[in-house]
């Protein structure tokens, strides 16, 4: 049976109720309930391992205690982690932080011109960018590798950057291009009879009616450009400029047993994203709506 | 101010579709011309071309004696008022009223001046500071109103700007808007599929229909001379009663049988319609439901007297509508504007009588039931004629008292 | 003329971002089907022609074939697994319960970890080590008396089915599982939500029970949400790399195509072969994703 409540119409009077209809009625939430924790419960469990693990001292960390509190709550992983993963945290700054501005500039201009000042075959060029957000990366890994090579950049983190900006431009255009469609297309008509162009409506009538769907847009390419590890294992050959990924798997890869080490550094690693996400985790919710071409 | 001339209008799209067909129309400086008809009829698109929001396919136009077909709407010098008012929602509502200025870079003090004086002429200077959120249906109708006004531009052009107020409001804003109107005098398209606005409104009226004019005229001559059915059905509420009719020739003249009764036409209505041409063939007769009477000792001399059995009564206060059916064929679904001819599910309507069905206006005091039989009188110097294959009046196109009496004058 | 006047500027301002997709999306996708179809097949880049050489090598590639099979695998279980749950907890929020935020929170949360560090937990937690060394989730399960449930995991590769040995990559399946479960319960609710409320009252009115309600009027609405659903974790799981990398690194029990390519790049510099790989992933996706691409904007011009 389904877990839940059944909701009999008002106008039924309650003795005329089945009476195992009123039991299953008030089991059904507590059913409900403990699915639901249940599998939160399941969901933190690697939280719980990242942080219990994290504070555990290289001793603690042995199979016998593996599902233990720490006996000694120690930081000292945590230091390590640091200092060994913080000039790569900078570098996925450094990276994602400008990369993260441009796409979403992109992805405004653009999907405001797709949806709200439309030109003939706007929608085949949609189509055309839609499948970019597709395809894998590895189709033109070989080829981007060679031709961001033979760019003058003075550091690989550029070249990186670049890779991020132009392969964001279709999920940033579908979110903004989608936020745009529930704009009422008159808004912008009157614009333009008041006598504005098409910059001047975007900047005054558009621009400032947009701030959901940048941050939608800056949460979801932040979090992806933080995250990503298929492109900056390709781009950066350069160990000194490794994201916090590259450098995250090279660290705990080449080690066996120091999982206290392994832990807080991947704890570490996911930080700045998880705090987006707990800060913003509502526009989170809606830019996924987004990215699945709803709307 | 200027006076716009429409010629051959025409919007066609990529499907092939014609929303609006060869459109020729002329709309003089300050006059207030209201385009109506049912929805889909092109009104909407016609504006739309005029403003510049919609290309135009084929044809003309002219503002102010420029030709406007390549002007970009920016350009155009035209305020619009929107259904859904389109304000600017982030904007308040001083800054709404003064988006077109800036883009125009008035000088600031000119934009505050002008907001203000727009402001107390639509009576929304406590509101300048809010946000259109903030705001009243009404309000945010005045806002928009505001926003076109404040420009002063050679035309204004409104779509349907009333339809989503409440009836009570509508009323009052109809007449606040053509108070304004007329004391600003700026040449207005007005847009509406509401045939008492169009009536109550409208300097001239153009009735469209697919895409195509209809008829154009001031409010009177559209009512009492409908060009065709079409109009004849659509303006007038209740609508004018339609019916086919035969002409028959008697010793004494020209009669017109409709159902069971046989009416003698007055020569005169007989001439003007030219009714001799259509003898011992059908017409559409029509009759508006106000001409029709309860025969009582005042009303009985020339008209028409027929026994007629009330199917339903309407009680609206200040009249009482009666239905009764009359044993005569109703005029083709889709020459009328009733229900839209795809919405016409069957021929015979839900009541089960056969015939066409009347209304008449009575004394709001007849004291009819439903099931009462009745004498009604029709006026018959109101009776309208129709040709049953093109839908055209058969009224000639020149009145012969209007027409010659300046000619006569000049001689 | 005044039309290109009124959509000119429009078409100028996404202008840049055509051109980039042009070069950087199509115009690299031909560079590499020309790279796969060339002799560089050694570090030094040549691009000579050399036909279909690197594709004839990978149909007697066994160890290609095998990473197939794991996608496959990989592909069918992660599949099932995030819409069956995303589905069932989108079923357990619709009605709205009290905390629905902070639930949708949790379950949502592992989209924001990165899989290089969700991997290092789940290699921890899929542990495979036997006797003394037992840990994870194992160790788990010895401690709550249910033994039987523990495996070898990722190196689940004894028992054959269907003719393929690679079993562990169900297990593989498990971290991706958990970190998009939260993502299809997401899309589900909002198809969930997207029921008009109308609709349930109309057939409740008919006297349908919630469950039928459920069956016959909601469900039915849910059908573009599974296919959605469907394309998206399809496409991220011919895709995946990175969690095989942080789990598995180059050991062939954990290779997928994505992985194989990588290595064929590095550790055997044929760019010939690495470039075949990809365009063949490119063709699987373009199976799976252009015809709904097409439904999809379709669908959108006629609404």
């Amino acid at each position: 049976m389904t877990a839940t409540p059944t909701t009999l119409p008002a106008s039924v009077p309650a003795r005329s109720r089945p009476g195992w209809r009123r039991v299953k009625k008030a089991r059904a939430p507590a059913i409900k309930y403990t699915a639901l924790l249940i599998f939160a419960v399941i969901i933190l469990m690697p939280v719980y391992i990242l942080i219990v693990t994290g504070f555990k001292g290289v001793a603690e960390t042995d199979p016998a205690h593996a599902w233990a509190l720490p006996h000694l709550w120690t930081t000292s992983a945590w230091r390590q982690a640091w200092d060994q993963l913080s000039p790569n945290m900078m570098n996925s700054l450094e990276l994602a932080i400008p990369a993260t501005i441009l796409s979403t500039v992109l992805g405004c201009l653009n999907g405001f011109a797709l949806s709200k000042w439309r030109f003939p075959g706007a929608n085949i060029v949609f189509t055309f960018f839609l499948f970019g957000m597709f395809i894998p990366y590895q189709a033109v890994m070989i080829p981007l590798t060679e031709l961001l090579a033979k760019l003058q950049f003075p550091a690989q983190l550029p070249r990186l950057a670049l890779a991020h900006i132009i392969y964001g431009i279709p999920i940033t255009t579908l979110i903004f291009r989608n936020y745009y469609a529930t704009i009422p297309e008159d808004l912008m008509e009157s614009s333009r009879m008041d006598g504005a162009g098409m910059l001047r409506t975007l900047w005054s009538v558009v621009l400032p009616i947009s701030v959901p769907a940048f941050v939608v847009t800056m949460i979801w390419q932040f979090t992806s450009i933080w995250n990503d590890f298929l492109f900056a294992v390709f781009i950066i050959t350069d160990p000194s400029q490794y994201p916090v990924t590259v450098a995250l798997n090279n660290t705990t890869g080449s080690l066996v047993s120091a999982y206290d080490l392994q832990m807080s550094a991947a704890l570490l690693a996911s930080l700045p994203t998880l705090v987006v996400y707990i800060l913003l985790g509502r526009y989170f919710m809606r830019g996924l709506m987004a990215g699945a071409l709803k709307g | 101010m200027a006076e716009i001339v429409i010629n051959g209008l025409t919007k066609r799209y990529p499907n092939g579709f014609e929303a609006v067909k060869d459109l020729t129309l002329d709309i003089g400086e300050g006059e207030l011309l209201v385009l109506v008809g049912p929805s889909g009829c092109g009104k909407t698109t016609a504006l739309r071309m005029i403003a510049g929001l919609e290309e135009i396919s084929d044809g003309d136009l002219y503002i102010g004696g420029q030709r406007m077909n390549d002007v970009l709407e920016k350009d155009r010098d035209i305020a619009m008022v929107f259904q859904n008012y389109a304000l600017y929602p982030h904007m308040t509502v001083a800054q709404n009223i003064a988006f077109s200025l800036k883009i125009a870079r008035r000088p600031r003090a000119e934009i505050k001046r002008r907001v203000h004086e727009t402001a107390q002429l639509l009576a929304i200077e406590e509101m300048l500071d809010r946000r259109p959120k903030q705001l009243s249906g009404g309000q945010r109708q005045r806002v928009a109103m505001g926003r076109a006004i404040i420009r002063q531009p050679q035309v204004f052009l409104m779509d349907e700007p009333l339809s989503n107020l409440d009836a009570k409001l509508r009323v009052q804003m109809r007449g606040e808007i053509d108070a304004l109107q007329k004391r600003l005098a700026v040449t207005t398209v007005y847009v509406t599929h509401d045939q008492v606005e169009a009536m109550t409104m409208g300097d001239r009226v153009a009735v469209l229909r697919d895409g195509k004019l209809q008829q154009v005229d001031t409010p009177f001559q559209i009512y009492e001379r409908p060009a065709n059915l079409f109009v004849a059905s659509f303006i007038g509420s209740p609508p004018m009663n339609l019916a086919e009719a035969a002409i028959k020739q008697t010793k004494d003249g020209l009669t017109v049988s409709l159902g069971e009764a046989e009416i003698a036409i007055p020569h005169e209505l007989a001439a003007r319609n030219s009714l001799d041409a259509w003898v011992g063939k059908s017409v559409i007769a029509g009759i508006r439901p106000e001409d029709i009477y309860e025969v009582t000792r005042k009303t009985a001399k020339l008209q028409a007297a027929m026994q007629v059995k009330i199917d339903r009564v309407e009680a609206l206060g200040a009249s009482l509508l009666g239905y009764f059916s009359v044993d005569a064929a109703a005029p083709r679904a889709e020459s009328v504007s009733a229900i839209p001819a795809e919405e016409v599910l069957s021929e015979a309507p839900l009541t089960g009588t056969s015939g066409t069905s009347f209304c008449a206006i009575f004394e709001p005091r007849a004291m009819l039931k439903i099931g009462d039989t009745t004498e009604v009188a029709l006026d018959l110097s109101r009776l309208h004629f129709f040709d049953p294959e093109t839908d055209a009046s058969l009224l000639a196109e020149d009145e012969p008292e209007k027409k010659k009496k300046p000619e006569a004058k000049k001689k | 003329m005044k039309n290109i006047r009124r959509w000119g500027p429009g078409l100028l301002l996404v202008s840049p971002s055509i051109i980039l997709i042009a070069i950087f999306v199509y115009g690299l996708i031909g560079w590499n089907i020309k790279v796969s179809l060339s002799n560089w097949r050694q570090a030094q880049p040549t691009s000579h022609y050399a036909g279909l050489g690197a594709y004839r090598d990978l149909a007697h590639d066994a160890q290609f074939r095998l990473t197939l099979a794991h996608l496959l695998i990989f592909t069918i279980v992660f599949a099932l697994g995030t819409l069956i749950i995303g589905w069932t907890l989108a079923l357990l929020l619709d009605k709205g319960v009290k905390g629905e935020g902070f639930f949708r929170a949790v379950y949502l949360f592992p989209m924001a970890i990165s899989f290089i560090a969700s991997g290092i937990v789940w290699r921890w937690l899929m542990n495979p080590a036997p006797g003394d060394r037992t840990t994870g989730l194992n160790a788990l399960f010895d401690k709550i008396g249910l033994h039987s449930l523990s495996n070898q995991w990722y190196l689940n590769d004894h028992s054959v089915v269907f003719g393929i040995r690679s079993w562990g990559m169900a297990a593989m399946a498990l971290p991706a599982i958990w970190a998009l479960s939260g993502y299809v319960m997401a899309l589900y609710l909002a198809g969930f939500r997207g029921v008009p409320e109308e609709l349930r009252e109309a057939a409740r009115m008919d006297g349908a029970s919630e469950l039928r309600v459920y069956r016959h009027v909601v469900f039915p609405h849910l059908k573009p949400v599974t296919l959605a659903a469907l394309i998206i974790i399809g496409h991220i799981s011919i895709k995946v790399f990175d969690l095989m990398v942080a789990i598995g690194g180059k050991q062939w029990f954990t290779q997928t195509p994505a992985v194989y390519m990588w290595i064929q790049i590095y550790d055997s510099s044929d760019y010939a072969k690495g470039a075949a790989i990809a365009t063949l992933l490119l063709l699987l996706i373009s199976i799976l994703v252009i015809p709904y691409l097409i439904y999809t904007v379709r669908a959108e011009r006629r609404s």
